[in-house]
């Protein structure tokens, strides 16, 4: 229970500084610069939902995390590492043929490890995991 | 691994958030053991055989 309001709290935090660094920039905002904006909104979109779960569970009297939604993380983990190596591979190969900052290169590299880690863990979580 | 979780649950007249409860895991973990999706550990075998009153080997069915 304790864990799913801190995961609330900590994406509230982050919506609220997102938001008010948005809404404070006098500055017109480049396509890519959109980019940290979608890491952020992904990854605050994912600690809610999972947040959420928690906070339901624990409604119901169950246990916030039990072995199958352990077992799913640490699948989720090693496959979005395994993934991500050949994302960054891909960054580097590309990244001379492209004309964009090494911040803005770096910030799509993060943005792409949240969306495998986020369609990895979706695939598990739907999939199940059988051992097999 | 096949199980017969549905069919000892109807049984003994329990809904999924009840053996939940009793096991100590989430009503998705039955659900998934149901659909066959998810093979338990050793301990929540054991826990789903004694919620039952049976041998492990009576509810899950290794082929």
């Amino acid at each position: 229970m304790k864990k799913g309001v801190v995961v609330f709290i900590v994406a509230a935090l982050v919506l609220i500084t997102t938001g008010i660094w948005f809404f404070s920039s006098t500055e017109s905002f480049k396509p890519f610069e959109f980019v940290g904006f979608g890491i952020i909104i992904l990854v605050v979109a994912f600690a809610v939902f999972i947040g959420f779960k928690r906070l339901s569970s624990a409604k119901r009297g169950e246990p916030p995390e039990d072995e199958l939604s352990k077992k799913v993380m640490q699948k989720t983990a090693s496959l979005s590492y395994y993934v991500s190596l050949y994302l960054w591979l891909a960054i580097m190969y590309f990244s001379d043929r492209i004309n964009y900052e090494t911040h803005t290169i770096i910030g799509a590299g993060i943005l792409g490890m949240a969306v495998i880690f986020a369609v990895c863990w979706l695939f598990f979580n739907f999939r199940g995991v059988r051992n097999e | 691994m096949n199980n017969r979780i549905k069919e000892y649950r109807a049984r003994f007249n329990l809904t999924q958030e009840d053996l939940a409860k009793k096991v100590n895991v989430r009503r998705e973990t039955i659900v998934f053991l149901e659909k066959n999706k998810y093979n338990p550990s050793l301990k929540l075998a054991h826990d789903i055989a004694s919620v039952f009153g049976t041998r492990i080997e009576e509810i899950f069915i290794f082929e």
